[in-house]
């Protein structure tokens, strides 16, 4: 009768922003960015990937509730960089490497086909 | 304003690649690249499923929403899936049937007319688009050397007098919605472990000991040579991180005869496909797909607009 429709795990809402951007009122260079309908998959991936960066003094993602179909992102960054500045770079950097893999893969599978 | 990449380069190995399996090593990345992976072959790949099934007649022992969920279950060829439309969103048609973008057609006729029982299966579903059509397994078995098995999935079965007659829509979707649409029966992924034995300590063990201590791991990981007495490692992938071993040799006062470590950075994938798309497809698709996932979370111009003008009227606030 009133269940939510399947969809509104992964749809995102007519009207509704993909990415919100709330910078934080009290520490320099920190901001909590909020990425509607996605989970782990997306969160864990730009986390573990702003780690990587020098600049990010911090960085961590939540999935508040289970039934809330939206991640937080939170990034403080050293002042030479911002959190959009380091959000931006760790997709482009999860990119990147997404295409050497299926580059690697796709060579991986016709070698390996050939070869039998 | 452009800063350091921090770009990894994965390479893979495949160990073993069939229709519906795939085993390979995935290099130089993280566990959170490995489960991203993972968790998108499971529940984002799209394959083609029966989503909205109209009954004419049904007079079989199963009841029709019974009938409805069973013929969602069954696996369709979906190499089609990923250059076709969600029904939600196709422009051409309101997403009930009928459109070659977003919709295959499925009828089913079936009639039993004699004492025999009569198994109604995938194989008597007729599909309006070639490319779509029930996973045939035939070919599979028989590469496996199973008995040649031409029956199909059954649906249901009807005694004589019995008839059931239907129409289906199969849709475009993904194993978030529902796992009928997952084109993934398993996927896993381990670590990597590195497996050494201190030879000094081990050579403080009697053949007994030695025994003993490569019987205490449940799986096959330690063999003991016959002739050299020597324990070996035969097999470190079998190794289940237990620590059975870790504590038997704690037990027998010999700390740190073994030690076992996973490497971080190296993982070993096991993808079992349902068959709707080959296993190295799957793979493949997943990492198109994460891509997509990836893009859709940029940030979108007005939001980085928003926030230039909230850094002008910050600075603005504060130097007066
Ligand atoms: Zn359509």
């Amino acid at each position: 009768m009133n269940v939510p429709d399947r969809y509104e795990r992964f749809v995102v809402p007519e009207g509704a922003k993909k990415v919100s951007y709330e910078r934080d009122t009290k520490i320099m260079n920190a901001a909590t960015f909020i990425v509607e309908r996605e989970d782990h998959t997306i969160g864990n991936i730009i986390r573990m990937q702003l780690h990587r960066d020098d600049n990010v003094l911090f960085a961590a993602y939540q999935l508040p509730h289970p039934l809330k179909y939206r991640i937080l992102v939170r990034i403080q960054t050293a002042s030479q960089s911002s959190p959009m500045q380091a959000y931006n770079q760790a997709i482009n950097d999860l990119d990147k490497e997404l295409d050497v893999l299926k580059y690697e893969l796709e060579g991986a599978f016709s070698r390996f086909s050939r070869s039998y | 304003m452009e800063g350091a990449s921090y770009q990894r380069f994965p390479k893979v190995k495949i160990r073993e690649l069939r229709d519906d399996y795939a085993k390979f090593e995935l290099h130089d990345t993280d566990v959170s690249m490995a489960n991203a992976l993972r968790r998108v072959m499971i529940a984002e790949v799209p394959t083609i499923a029966i989503d909205l099934v109209e009954i004419e007649v049904n007079s079989s022992v199963l009841n029709d929403e019974f009938i409805a969920h069973r013929l969602g279950l069954i696996p369709l060829t979906s190499e089609r899936a990923m250059s076709m439309r969600f029904s939600r969103d196709c422009d051409a048609c309101d997403g009930d049937g009928q459109c070659e973008f977003c919709s295959v057609e499925f009828h089913l006729r079936a009639k039993c007319h004699s004492d025999q029982t009569l198994d109604v299966s995938s194989k008597d579903l007729y599909s309006s688009d070639h490319t779509v059509v029930p996973v045939d397994f035939s070919d599979s078995a028989a590469a496996a050397g199973e008995a040649l098995d031409t029956k199909g999935i059954i649906i249901v079965k009807l005694r004589r007098g019995q008839e059931l007659r239907l129409r289906a829509i199969a849709r475009k979707g993904i194993g978030k919605d529902h796992a009928k649409w997952s084109p993934a029966a398993t996927v896993t992924f381990m670590y990597e472990p590195s497996i050494h034995i201190n030879e000094d300590l081990m050579e403080t063990l009697t053949l007994e000991e030695k025994t003993s201590w490569v019987e205490s791991s449940p799986t096959k990981v330690f063999e003991l040579d016959p002739v050299t007495h020597q324990v070996l490692v035969v097999d470190p992938e079998a190794y289940t991180y237990d620590d059975e071993v870790i504590k038997k040799a704690e037990a027998m006062g010999k700390a740190g005869l073994v030690d076992i470590t996973a490497k971080e950075d190296s993982f070993i994938f096991t993808v079992e496909s349902t068959g709707a798309i080959k296993a190295s497809q799957l793979i493949l698709n997943a990492i198109d797909i994460l891509k997509q996932k990836l893009d859709a979370v940029r940030l979108s111009d007005d939001t980085v607009e928003a926030d230039d003008q909230f850094g002008e009227l910050g600075a603005h606030m504060r130097g007066g």
